[in-house]
């Protein structure tokens, strides 16, 4: 009986697991098709933002709008980068103190931060992203200035194609949304979902909203740090202006564009950002208007995101049926 | 006593919302804070469950000192309340909000919950038990899987009580829990009070409407936010205050 | 001497310019609920549509400022019909929207002139003789139509009857529009004079210091501090906020770098956010 419920409960995701494990077999048999390395580098990049989404997401889904995850991807990023580089260590470690001290900065704000509402939750966090990429500029030295901080040590030194790296980066990407998806599903994501609706309510069930929020906080910083650095160890150059406040909005972009309402809409929203383009290169420098038309259509066409495009289909077919059935 | 009050003063600016309130609530009845709109009676609960901190008094609960302490933490002492404006979990589904709901107990670590571990699905299980057991006590149950946000507005004020009693409180606050029902509703929530009541919770209701005073064994009658007086729900409709902070001189 | 001189001229020129492009972006967000995150782009763009009509096409400096300011206007009023007014009051979406501006309008503007820096002449070129001291007369002008427009913007919202219709519609949307007010006019006129206003400080500020693609993440920046800490729904918040960040901006990068005062100043917003939300004037929020 109980599972009887539980999975009414189950019906309510829009995107079942079993297609995640189908979209994961397609991404492992693509390389046998798609050759070529601009594609697997595309792809690859696609991955690293596929988790800066997805994590971003896991902070929104506690009604907190972080408007400074780009720059906690560059915490991590720079972390790693610079620890392996002046230090000597290895990539494999510096990743995941990359994403930890992503963490750890994102615990120490998210404290001071939880006290405020909304909206200045979100302007706080702005301008501490953009504090934080003045930071990177004062730390010159190690960061890199301007021309960017070069050689940073590869993550597979061994490699002479792209073709591991894309493996290793659906692998990690793999293991990092089965780790966020857990998190969304469990107890935890309920009491964060519940401190988003009503957080009276839910302070009233003995739901420490402080906590929480931290908490949801930390685990989004701790990924989208991780994504960052394996993106620095792979890329072996940064700069900061890819962390910028402007990144940041593109990253939510991604994610409402997809549809922030579920779990897959962030996915969906980077995938086709970043791939659809892609296939239009010829258009060169008006490529741009065409990511801002895909934009311009979902906003206007779509108030679910592009993951609500299969019930839009769904309702435009039953209207269709409806106009036809009754002219004859 | 399960809870007393004493001195308890709130200003917000210079207005002093609550002015040297003191009244006890006795544990196993029923009891009545009433008066007219804008006497202050949202605020003494919102003193009570730690929304705000008084400016002076005390709030002391089943022995304990909770004057001021974070509302979390009042509710896991044992106080669970309802609201005014009646928020709930709106794009949850009724089911979900009284489960969300069972958050203190029995209590799952995160750990527990993010890896699933035995003990965790135990709770979930009895969790999930409890939920539908309260959804069928309210009558609730046919609109399990309806989202909250959907539902007309005596079912949302039911909603609100059953996830007060999710969290297993001693002491129960309701905030006009009959506002804005009809005489049906009225009559089930009354019943339904009384049931839980005799279970062992023991209930503080805030209402301005008289006809909760059938229900309550004691009444306190607070307006700007002074007690007028106290006592015996008969006594207090006979009061000569009372009746005109109600009806005006 | 003349560094303090210079350094208070330059001081009042930051100031103003952030509170004209900060001024706009409150209307923005007050009378039509959205976050204009593209309002720094807009300000960029009247910025080089004047360096264009000046350089590249040679003509009157004066003539390109006003013909930008044509031209922003007119784009704010596109803007606000099919951008602005379908999400009135919806976050979400006008975040979305802003991105995609921002995307169209920086990249026509890659397009049209190239990434690289430029710069304007300045309007009034020379120094100007204050007893010992000389001061560049192109920066007191700057400050002196700052404020004269700032003035002038403060005047119409007190005293013109549309400038109270904005008041009103920016206190009590429903209530507006009850009192016969064209909420459709007032979100135009509004959007209108947030972005002509944002021209003439792109066009000012473009040959003050100089006109580069990020000049408008900056001032995006600066206004949402200026708008936060100030406090939303204050104009006079706005005023004080702007004074101080100017200050701040004018003199700290004297003694340290420019992005360790950068640094430095936005932790002392975050800060004083911290402890008071609500900014200098605004409404008590929590």
């Amino acid at each position: 009986m109980i599972d009887k419920h539980l999975s009414t409960i189950d019906r309510r995701r829009l995107v079942k697991p079993s297609a995640y494990g189908g979209l994961v077999i397609i991404l492992f048999l693509l390389p046998l098709f798609i050759k070529s390395p601009y594609w697997l580098h595309i792809f690859i990049i696609t991955f690293v933002f596929i988790i800066a989404t997805v994590s971003l997401r896991t902070i929104v889904i506690s009604g907190q709008f972080p408007l400074a995850h780009a720059a906690f991807m560059g915490i991590g990023a720079y972390a790693s980068a610079v620890i392996s580089k002046e230090l000597g260590w290895s990539p494999w470690l510096t990743m995941l103190l990359g994403g930890l001290v992503a963490t750890g900065i994102g615990v120490l704000i998210g404290y001071p931060f939880a006290r405020l509402r909304a909206l200045y939750y979100a302007m706080v966090s702005l301008f501490f992203g953009v504090g934080i990429l003045q930071v990177f500029s004062v730390f010159q030295k190690w960061t890199g200035g301007y021309s960017g901080l070069m050689g940073i040590p590869r993550l597979l030194p061994a490699a002479t194609s792209k073709l591991p790296y894309y493996y290793f980066f659906l692998g990690l990407t793999t293991i990092c949304l089965l780790a966020l998806y857990r998190f969304e599903f469990c107890r935890i994501g309920m009491a964060l979902k519940a401190i988003a609706q009503s957080h009276q309510v839910a302070s009233s069930v003995g739901i420490n909203e402080a906590r929480h929020r931290v908490l949801s906080l930390a685990v989004g910083c701790f990924f989208v740090g991780l994504a960052g650095a394996a993106y620095a160890h792979y890329n072996l150059t940064l700069s900061y202006t890819s962390f910028d406040m402007l990144a940041t909005l593109w990253l939510f972009m991604y994610a409402l564009i997809g549809g922030i309402g579920s779990f897959a809409g962030p996915i969906v929203g980077t995938a086709v950002l970043f791939i659809i383009p892609e296939l239009f290169r010829g258009l060169k420098e008006f490529l741009p208007y065409l990511s801002a038309a895909i934009l311009f259509i979902v906003v206007f066409a779509m108030p679910q995101g592009l993951v609500g495009l299969p019930q839009l289909v769904r309702l435009w077919f039953t209207e269709l049926r409806k106009r036809v059935t009754h002219a004859s | 006593m399960l809870l007393e009050i004493s001195g308890l003063t709130k200003y917000f600016g210079g207005l002093a919302a609550v002015s040297q309130l003191d009244f006890h609530v006795n544990k196993g009845g029923i009891s009545g804070l009433i008066g007219p709109n804008g006497a202050g009676k949202t605020t003494v609960f919102n003193l009570i469950t730690g929304v705000f901190p008084p400016t002076t008094g005390r709030v002391t609960f089943d022995g304990i000192d909770v004057t001021g302490k974070k509302p979390h933490v009042i509710a896991e002492l044992g106080i669970g309340r309802t609201f005014q404006l009646n928020p709930l979990f709106a794009d949850f589904t009724v089911l979900e909000n009284v489960s969300a709901s069972f958050h203190l107990r029995p209590k799952s670590s995160w750990l527990d919950a993010y890896f699933n571990t035995a003990t965790y699905r135990r709770n979930e299980a009895y969790i999930l038990e409890q939920s539908l057991e309260i959804l069928q006590l309210v009558g609730l149950d046919k609109v399990k899987y309806e989202l909250a946000k959907n539902l007309p507005h005596g079912y949302q004020k039911m909603l609100g009580i059953a996830r007060a009693l999710a969290t297993k409180p001693k002491l129960l606050l309701l905030d006009e829990p009959i506002a804005g029902m009809n005489p049906d509703e009225i009559a089930f929530t009354l019943k339904n009070i009384r049931k839980t009541q005799q279970q062992g919770v023991t209930f503080l209701i805030v209402e301005h409407n008289m006809q909760i005073l059938d229900l309550c064994d004691r009444v306190v009658v607070i307006n700007f936010g002074q007690k007028i007086t106290e006592g015996l729900p008969q006594e207090v409709r006979k009061n000569k205050e009372v009746i005109k902070a109600y009806f005006g001189g | 001497m003349e560094l303090t001189a210079t350094t208070f001229v330059n001081m009042l020129v930051l100031s103003s310019m952030y509170i004209l492009v900060a001024l706009g972006f409150a209307f923005l967000f007050s009378i039509m609920g959205i976050l204009n995150f593209a309002h720094g782009v807009i300000y960029m763009v009247g910025g080089y549509i004047c360096y264009q009509f000046a350089v590249e096409y040679g003509l009157n400096q004066w003539i390109s400022l006003l013909l930008s300011v044509l031209i922003v206007a007119s784009l704010g009023l596109f803007l606000e019909k099919f951008c602005f007014r379908p999400f009135f009051g919806n976050l979400n979406r006008t975040i979305v929207v802003s991105i995609g501006i921002i995307v169209v309008l920086e990249n026509t503007v890659n397009i049209l002139v190239g990434t690289s820096t430029r710069s304007l002449p300045a309007f009034i070129p020379g120094v100007l003789r204050v007893g010992a001291t000389s001061l560049s007369a192109e920066r007191l002008v700057t400050f002196i139509i700052g404020g004269a427009l700032l003035a002038a913007t403060i005047w119409f919202i007190r005293n013109t009857k549309p400038g109270q219709q904005m008041q009103a519609v920016s206190q009590n949307v429903e209530g507006a529009a009850l009192q016969g007010i064209s909420i459709h006019r007032v979100s135009a006129l509004a959007c209108v004079m947030a972005c002509g206003l944002a021209a003439v400080a792109g066009c000012l500020m473009g040959a003050f210091l100089s006109l580069t693609p990020f000049m408008g993440d900056y001032m995006l920046v600066k206004a949402l501090e200026l708008v936060i800490l100030g406090g939303i729904g204050s104009m006079g918040g706005i005023f004080f906020a702007g004074l101080i960040i100017g200050s701040l901006d004018a003199t700290l990068p004297l003694f340290i770098s420019g992005a360790a005062s950068q640094a430095i100043a936005l932790g002392i917003i975050i800060t004083i956010l911290l402890f008071r939300p609500q900014g200098f004037f605004g409404r008590e929020a929590k």
